[in-house]
Parts: structure tokens; sequence; C-alpha cells
């Protein structure tokens, strides 16, 4: 068995609330392998979302610790390293669909030639080689969030972190979306974290795992 | 481009928006702000150029006089003069006051003797005269100042009869009392009124004559060659005048200096308030680029999880106000410029309105408006706008890169 692309050992992560403390994750456990994908479900409020600040590097645990392909995570691989997906699509509505794409390469390094390929050839990937040239305010939320896929993928990333990607689509264009998303990590042999509400879309991955009580654990 | 400066530039102009409202506003702001410096420290600069001309040209470069009055020796003074290296042309004159009558209009103008061979060497005084000519000048006629010429009703070839304090003398001697009578052959304008309503010009000799000088002068205009600065050139000639002679050099910045050292003093004061204009364009940059950070704070935090650094993400909004300041830079230097270009109608017209060009004039010695736009001011206005534009970003700036991207995600 390969290297797995994500590690999680013990992580544990706790919010103030008012004078109390909310102990939100309470030991997480998580291995994920190259082109593996991996559902987790819970209720809400019970840390998804947190588990997944934590797993991008966005926010730091208290305790354990986390490595990317072996490595420890660092703010400074994460460009490279990974990609997100949100339940909002959070594009930056100045620029074109093309120019959104673009930018996940753009925070690594001046684009190319070979970069705008890159980007052009991601739209075409998500179906939206017509809408290239459209600003977010002018397309559908689907066609927003498959925007967002193509931008998580544009870097070729080890891992996508998914975090209810289809919480603000409707069920057809959702089921695209989750779709294309595990169509796109197969084919790239991306690991894939999926947080969702939606047990349809969590049989369609490799694993599924639930997060109760701040701990992770199968079926 | 770095990704932090595309963005800054996407956000002020966004992709197929014509007319970005927020950046036209913030740089017009800006532009406002720096044309009217531009405009008014130029002006002030066209004032202090004027007197640089009109005392350069009416007094030469450097002026001799000597310590205790008159020169009863110009020629030796003259040869002596003319030694010193960096004098180029000396014209020696003498200058007293008059009372000029024509018809039965009186004028009081200073009446200054110039030796008519020698005079153009230092002031181009041909070049002021409208209406007859230097060469015309002899013992026996007179130029006259435009004003003064006007306000008599004395025209070329008319005569006037000029009275002097000798004739007082005279008229205590129980003398008759003969007035000079002399032609007018020229009439001049130097376009400074002061200089045009009182001054009237002889020769040498006619001066010393009405006076009863017997070859005395009051001094010399000196020009100095081109390039030497003024002040170092009078130093010289102090330093080279034998003792003997009394003589004492004085430059134009040194006879005008006070009059130069509340001009400069006006410009910089000037430059000083109307930074503050720009202070407070500045102010509703950093206002709306605060509005944007709040209103983009989902997109901030976007940022990070992309990979944005704190740093990439402040420099993205600092730049925003870079460029502000730039745009209203070049704006507003384009329209101080245009507005300079028009000042003279526009002042026309501003006066037509009023009813004031006569007090225009009166009050600040210009038909037209002197412009001057010094280089030094100018580079100062674009550095300081550009700077304290670049400074209205840095507190939107420092909110961005405060956002933790995970809250940013999180807010509402
Ligand atoms: N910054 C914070 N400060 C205080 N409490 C927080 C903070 N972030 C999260 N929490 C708390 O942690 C718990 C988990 O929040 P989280 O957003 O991870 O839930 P979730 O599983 O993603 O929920 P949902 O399915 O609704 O998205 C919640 O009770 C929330 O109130
Ligand atoms: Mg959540």
């Amino acid at each position: 068995m390969s290297e797995p692309v994500l590690s999680a050992c013990g992580l544990t992560k706790s919010f103030l609330s008012g004078d109390r403390r909310i102990e939100v994750l309470r030991g997480i456990d998580l291995e994920v392998v190259a082109g593996e994908s991996v559902s987790i479900r819970g209720e809400s409020g019970s840390g998804k979302s947190t588990l997944l600040n934590l797993l991008s590097g966005l926010d730091t645990p208290e305790t354990g610790t986390l490595a990317w392909a072996g490595a420890p995570a660092q703010g400074g691989r994460r460009a490279e390293f990974l990609g997100m997906v949100f339940q909002s699509f959070y594009l930056i509505p100045e620029i074109d669909a093309f120019q959104n794409v673009l930018m996940a390469a753009r925070m690594r390094k001046v684009p190319g030639q070979a970069e705008r390929a890159r980007a052009l050839e991601m739209i075409a990937r998500v179906g939206l080689t017509e809408r290239a040239r459209h600003l977010p305010g002018q397309m559908s939320g689907g066609e927003r969030q498959r925007v967002a896929v193509a931008r998580a993928l544009m870097n070729s990333p080890r891992l996508l972190l998914a975090d209810e990607p289809t919480g603000n689509l409707d069920e057809h264009t959702g089921d695209a979306v989750i779709e294309l998303l595990l169509g796109l990590c197969r084919e790239t042999q991306t690991a894939l974290v999926l947080v969702t509400h939606n047990a349809a879309y969590a049989q369609k991955t490799n694993r599924q795992l639930f997060l109760r009580e701040g701990k992770l654990s199968h079926g | 481009m770095p990704w932090y400066l595309y963005l800054a530039l996407k956000q002020l102009f966004p992709t197929g928006r014509r007319f970005p409202f927020f950046t036209a506003i913030s740089i017009l702001g800006v532009a406002l702000g720096v044309a009217v410096l531009v405009i008014s420290t130029s002006v002030m600069g066209g004032f202090g150029h004027e007197i640089r001309r009109w005392t350069v040209e009416t007094t030469g470069d450097v002026q001799v006089r000597a310590d205790d009055g008159a020169i009863n020796n110009p020629a030796e003074f003259l040869a002596q003069l003319t030694k010193i290296p960096g004098v180029v042309a000396a014209t020696p004159f003498a200058e007293g006051y008059v009372m000029l009558e024509h018809g039965l209009k009186p004028a009081f103008p200073v009446v200054q003797g110039i030796d008519v061979d020698r005079v153009s060497g230092v002031i181009p005084l041909e070049h002021y005269i409208h209406y007859g000519s230097l060469a015309d000048l002899d013992d026996d006629s007179i130029i006259l100042s435009v004003q003064l010429a006007m306000a008599v009703g004395a025209r070329v070839g008319d005569k006037v009869e000029i009275h002097t304090p000798l004739e007082y003398e005279k008229f205590k001697n129980d003398e008759v009392l003969v007035p000079r009578e002399l032609r007018v052959t020229g009439i001049f304008e130097i376009g400074h009124p002061a200089l045009d309503s009182s001054l009237v010009l002889v020769t040498l000799r006619t001066m010393q004559d009405l006076y009863g000088r017997r070859g005395s002068v009051d001094g010399f205009n000196l020009k100095i060659s081109p390039g030497l600065d003024a002040d170092t050139a009078a130093a010289r000639i102090n330093a080279a005048l034998p003792p003997a002679l009394h003589g004492h050099a004085r430059s134009w910045m040194e006879i005008n200096h006070d009059l130069i050292f509340i001009i400069q003093l006006e410009q910089n004061m000037i430059f000083f308030l109307l930074t503050f204009i720009i202070i407070v364009a500045a102010f509703s940059v950093t206002s709306s680029l605060l509005i944007s950070v709040v209103r983009k704070t989902r997109e901030i935090g976007l940022l990070g999880a992309l990979g944005g650094q704190p740093r990439q993400v402040a420099a993205c909004f600092c730049f925003q106000g870079f460029i502000i300041g730039l745009g209203g830079t070049i704006a507003g230097f384009g329209l101080g410029f245009t507005v300079l270009h028009f000042r003279n109608g526009i002042i026309y017209l501003f006066t037509r309105l009023t009813q004031s060009e006569a007090a225009l004039a009166r009050f600040y010695q210009f038909k037209e408006l002197p412009r001057y736009s010094d280089p030094s001011y100018m580079i100062a206005i674009v550095v300081c706008t550009i700077v304290i534009c670049t400074l209205a970003g840095l507190l939107p700036a420092w909110g961005a890169a405060r956002l933790k991207p995970v809250e940013a995600l999180r807010s509402e």
C-alpha cells in the first residue's frame, strides 16, 4: 500500500463559548491514500467544517499531528498540495470564470502559457467552455460551483477537501457536481474528503465515516 | 504580475465594467487635490519668475552702487568693473524724481538716465519699447512708460516739460524758472504696473543736467556671463573692486530679497496647506477600501485557503491605494496643466463676471497670470500624492491581513 496522502493523528480542537469550553474534536485519526474518496457525515454542529479546516492547515489543532504526503503540513505547501471546495462558491466577482480558475495557479507563480492552457482544460472538464469569459454574477449556482471545482483541481492537488459542496444547490445540480467531483478525482488519482449530509452521495465514496461526539467512526 | 497586484487591479477595474464607480470617484478626488496643488504652486512660481524677469531685465543681474551716494569717476569705475571676469557688460545709470507735465496734467515719475550705447548690452530695453525706438533717444528727448504716457496723454512726438528740484534751488536765488522741454521718442511697457506707471528714461547726460550732477552716476547695472550665479558674481565683484572705489555689488536676489522670501514662503505654505486636500481625499480612499475589505471578507478568507499569505493580501490593498494615487496624480496633472494653459481666458472670464480686472492688476501687479511649474514642486506633488495614497491603503490592508481565513470563511 502506498504512503498516505493525508495522515492525521489524535487531532483535538475546542472553542471557548462564553466561559464554557466546547470540545468539538476529541482525537481524530484519519488516513487517506491516493485515489481514495472518503465521506464524512454528522449532525450540524458536530465539527465537520472544523475538522476540514484542520486538515487543510487553515486552522491549527490543539494536540495531534498532521502530515501531508508524509511531511508535516505547512501553510506554504497548501496551494500545491490541496484544493478546497466549499458550500459557498467564493468566486472572485470581478474576474471571469477562466481567471478565477487561473487564480489558483497565480497564487503559486506568474501564470504562463502552460497554466493558461491548463485552466482552459479544467474549464472544459467541468463543461463550461462556453462560459469561460463570463463573470460569476452571470452564472447559475451549479455553474459557479463547477468553476470552484475546476479551480480546486487547477494545480493538480494530491488532496481535495469538499465541505458540503452541494449545500447551496438543488438536487439535480448537486448530483451533477458530485458526479463531476468523484469522476475527476478518480481520473486524476486525487484523494477526496467529502463532507455531506446526503447519504446517497456518501454511498458513492470508497469509505463512509461519521463524526460523532468529536470522534470519527465507521458506519 | 503577482496575484495580489493582479487582483488589486481587477478590484479597481473589474472585467467587463466600463465605468468602475468607486475607482473613478476615488481617482477624481485625488486628482482634484493634485490639480489645485499644481495650479497654485505653478502660479506662485510664476510670480517668482516674473519678479526675476522684471528685475533682471530692468536692473541687470547685479547692480553696483557706491557706498556713499554718487560715483564721481564713472569712467574709471566702469573700466575696473569690466576687467572682472564674469562681467559681460556694464551700463551706468543715474536716477531721481522729477515732475513731468504735459498739457496741464502732471506726473511725478522716477527719471532714470541711461547710457544709450551701453544699456542694450545689459537690459533688453528695445524689447519693451512699443512705440518709437531707443536709438532715437538723444539729449533732448525722453522715453515714457505706457501708463504714465496714458495718464498725461502724451504720444510719441509730443513735448513734455520736466521740473526738477534744481529749479527750486534756482527759484531761491531769484533766477527765472525755465522747465526743460523734452520730446517723447518712445513708450515702453515692461508688464509690471509699478514700473509701467512711474518710470521715464532719458540719456545720462540729460539726467545729469536736470540734477546738476556734473558727470556723476548712481551706479552700474551689470550683465554676468550665463550660467554664473548672480550671488556668486556679486561676491566676486565685491572682492575684486579696488577699495578706493567704495563700490558695493548686490545681486538681483539680494536686492529683492524680501519679496523673494515672501513668495517662497507663500509657495511653501500653499503647498503645505493644499496637501491637506490630498490627505482628505486619501481618507475617503481609506474608508472606501475599508468597506471593500468588510464586503470581501469571505473572498479574503478564500485567498488564504488558496494559499495566499497575509502580507500578500495586505499588498493587494496597499497597491489599490497606490494605483488610485498614481491615477489621481496623472489625471490631476492633466487637469492642472489644462487649466494653466487656459488660465488667462479663465481669469479674464472671472474678472469680467466679477468686474475686478483693475483690482487684479493693482493687487498682483500683473495683467496676465504668470506661470512657472517648478520641477522640484512638481516632483514633490507626485511623491507626496503617491505616498499619501499608498498609506491610505495601509489601514485596510492591515485589516485584511489580520483576517484569519477560517473566521473569514465562516463569516456570514
Ligand atoms: N470560531 C469558533 N468559535 C466558537 N465556536 C466555534 C467556532 N467554530 C466552530 N465553533 C463551534 O464548533 C462546533 C462545530 O462547528 P462546525 O462548523 O465545525 O460544525 P459543522 O459540523 O460543520 O456543522 P454544519 O453541518 O452545520 O456545517 C459548533 O458548535 C460551533 O458553534
Ligand atoms: Mg459546516
